[in-house]
């Protein structure tokens, strides 16, 4: 007499000795396993039948193990973000998830100024742009409440490192700068310790002051701009929309 | 294209690109592209679970779309990971444990986008075929 636990303990013995885990997914698979086999015999197979059937089409232990190993690799914040930097994907195809519809924006806005300043690459100081072409939301409020305007901000970039030559690259090919990856990393980061699953622009300014060193940092020292005040401002912007909402 | 469409040969494929089986290189890659709008779209009229899902997508498809069961579970999962749907264990009518799953809004999202890109595809070759045939 076929004894349909035994077969299914069995069955799931070969799976974990395939190497795929104990727990939720294993559960998951027999429950789908149990309730094929129910239908089959429904149809008017004989237990044993229906159980082969249901094993052979649920798949092959390997198959299955190596799938599902898949499922943790940790695409998040960084997978993605290396995406956007290696310049595989526009920060407009970036991804629906690493970064907010806004911040999207201020990407595609750092990747239009560089050609506008005639540089061949994205620094800091393109990316601190991009913020300010937003016009609203919190990082354009902050910096014009402390008198920092988007062309000025361009005049100091020019004076500090000066125009380029004409660039031969289009604009979809500009890559990062280390500096301004980092930046961006920065940024992902402040995002996640904030326990939020987007990347938003005012990340992206924390990560531009975290960084420090870059372009971005100069110029608006240069402007006279009170960094910490600037963080301070903008965190205390985030707070209350937080609990605004 | 007719006659392509009228051939109703049964490809046994994996979801997955890289350890699917089946007859012509490009069904394969269709049918794992699909693979993502075809959940979304069927969690979006509710919840629902692994089998449920399966047996939906061969009635729609008349078997045309047929995954190996196993499959479609890491397919959930990494779903999951990402954010576009969620899960709980519930009970079956009869008591058996079972994992349901339900579209979140980040699937909602990339429901949409997937929708469009699949309708503009769509739509080019439709005008296309219509040009061709006319």
């Amino acid at each position: 007499m076929f004894d349909l636990e035994k077969a299914i303990a069995e069955w799931r013995q070969q799976m974990v000795a395939a190497g795929l885990k104990k727990g939720e997914a294993l559960d998951e698979l027999e429950s789908h396993l149990r309730e094929d086999i129910a239908q089959q015999i429904q149809a008017g197979l004989t237990t044993q039948r229906a159980f082969e059937v249901a094993v052979e089409r649920i798949g092959g232990a390997q198959a299955l193990k190596s799938e599902f190993a898949k499922v943790g690799r940790r695409t998040g914040f960084l997978g993605m973000l290396k995406g956007v930097l290696m310049g595989t994907r526009g920060p407009e195809r970036a991804s629906l998830f690493a970064f907010t519809p806004d911040a999207q924006r201020s990407l595609e806005q750092a990747r239009a100024e560089a050609p506008r300043l005639n540089h061949d690459f994205i620094g800091t100081e393109h990316v601190l742009l991009g913020l300010l072409n937003l016009q609203s939301g919190i990082v354009p409020n902050v910096m014009r409440r402390l008198g920092v305007e988007s062309a000025t901000v361009r005049a100091e970039i020019e004076k500090v490192i000066g125009p380029g030559v004409p660039a031969k690259r289009v604009a979809a090919e500009i890559p990062y700068t280390p500096r301004a990856t980092r930046a961006l990393v920065l940024a992902a980061r402040e995002a996640e310790m904030l326990r939020q699953r987007q990347v938003n622009p005012e990340h992206i300014f924390l990560g531009l002051i975290k960084e420090g060193t870059g372009v971005a940092g100069v110029v608006l020292r240069n402007l006279g701009v009170d960094i910490n005040r600037a963080r301070d401002e903008i965190v205390k912007e985030m707070n209350l929309r937080k609990s605004a909402g | 294209m007719g006659s392509i469409l009228r051939k109703r040969a049964n490809y046994f494929v994996d979801i997955h690109s890289n350890t699917m089986h089946s007859v012509i290189m490009l069904e394969k890659e269709l049918i794992a592209a699909s693979t993502e709008p075809l959940i979304l779209s069927l969690l979006s009229n509710g919840e629902s679970y692994g089998y449920a899902l399966i047996q939906e997508v061969k009635r729609l498809s008349e078997d045309k779309i047929e995954w190996t069961d196993g499959m479609l579970y890491p397919v959930l999962h990494r779903m999951e990971a990402r954010g576009w749907i969620k899960s709980r264990w519930g009970k079956s009518e009869n008591g058996r444990k079972r994992k349901y799953y339900s579209i979140k809004k980040d699937g909602h999202k990339v429901l949409k986008e997937k929708r469009e890109q699949w309708s503009a595809i769509s739509s080019v070759l439709t005008n296309l075929w219509k040009e061709q045939y006319v």
